[in-house]
């Protein structure tokens, strides 16, 4: 079988100018920890908000300041250590961030412990892979 | 604020989690991803024959702590996580400028 071979990188659409009007907005990606239930409701109220491209979903486990869940089975409690989440990943220009965290916040918020967090992280470059475009029209 | 996204074996993730709990870190995330660094997945023998598997199972644990506890929790996963074999892992240290607890709306370190 043929060895791992990183090839060299190819100049992806030579022509295209790699800056334009929009580029040189700051852009963020927005992560979100979510019940998996409150999937749905995120995305509609992302969706409406209308400033998002798309969005990833990636199952995960994770527990807070509460250290996970107790449960009952049968009258005995046990303790769930890591408690089954969503992590909805968002990229979005810098300005819009407060939109879309009042957006997750009142579809996601139940009141109850384990509602999740919302993590803002800089992104310093994205590209669309089909064109090569970069930044802020890559979203 | 920074996120601590630390690559590890998966037998190594119940020793790590006991460790930050130790440090009082209140909150982690766990997925489960594949990967492979600078060895390109390992060597396995079949009949003979050589193959190489490119992606192992790994367990991303993320966990967003203060700006002044990075060194402590780098240091703590360093020590827990190790074997000292190829495969044990990596650390990524992201910078997160802002954050919000969902029941609360609660932002910034509070959030945490």
């Amino acid at each position: 079988m043929k060895d791992f071979v990183v090839e060299k990188p190819v100049d992806l659409l030579p022509g295209l100018p790699e800056f334009n009007g929009r580029e040189n907005r700051a852009m963020s990606l927005v992560w979100c920890i979510i019940r998996p239930e409150s999937l749905e409701p995120v995305k509609q109220a992302l969706t409406e908000v209308e400033l998002i491209g798309g969005m990833t979903i990636t199952d995960v486990r994770g527990f807070g300041r509460q250290k996970g869940s107790t449960e009952h089975y049968r009258g005995e409690p046990y303790t769930i250590r890591f408690v089954p989440k969503v992590r909805l990943e968002v990229a979005v220009a810098s300005e819009d961030v407060n939109t879309v965290m009042t957006a997750v916040h009142r579809s996601a918020c139940t009141g109850q412990v384990g509602d999740g967090k919302v993590f803002v992280l800089n992104l310093p470059t994205t590209m669309r892979i089909r064109t090569g475009e970069r930044g802020v029209g890559a979203l | 604020m920074k996120l601590i996204s630390c690559i590890i074996r998966p037998d190594k993730l119940d020793v790590v989690v006991d460790a930050l709990d130790k440090q009082h870190v209140v909150g982690m995330t766990v997925t489960d991803v594949r990967g492979f660094g600078r060895q390109k997945g390992q060597v396995e023998h079949y009949r003979g024959g050589e193959y190489t598997i490119r992606f192992i199972p790994k367990v991303r644990l993320d966990v967003v702590v203060q700006d002044q506890d990075v060194e402590t929790i780098l240091t703590t996963v360093g020590k827990v996580a190790k074997t000292g074999n190829v495969g044990d892992g990596k650390v990524f240290v992201i910078d997160v400028p802002n954050a919000m607890r969902i029941r609360t709306g609660e932002k910034g370190t509070s959030a945490l």
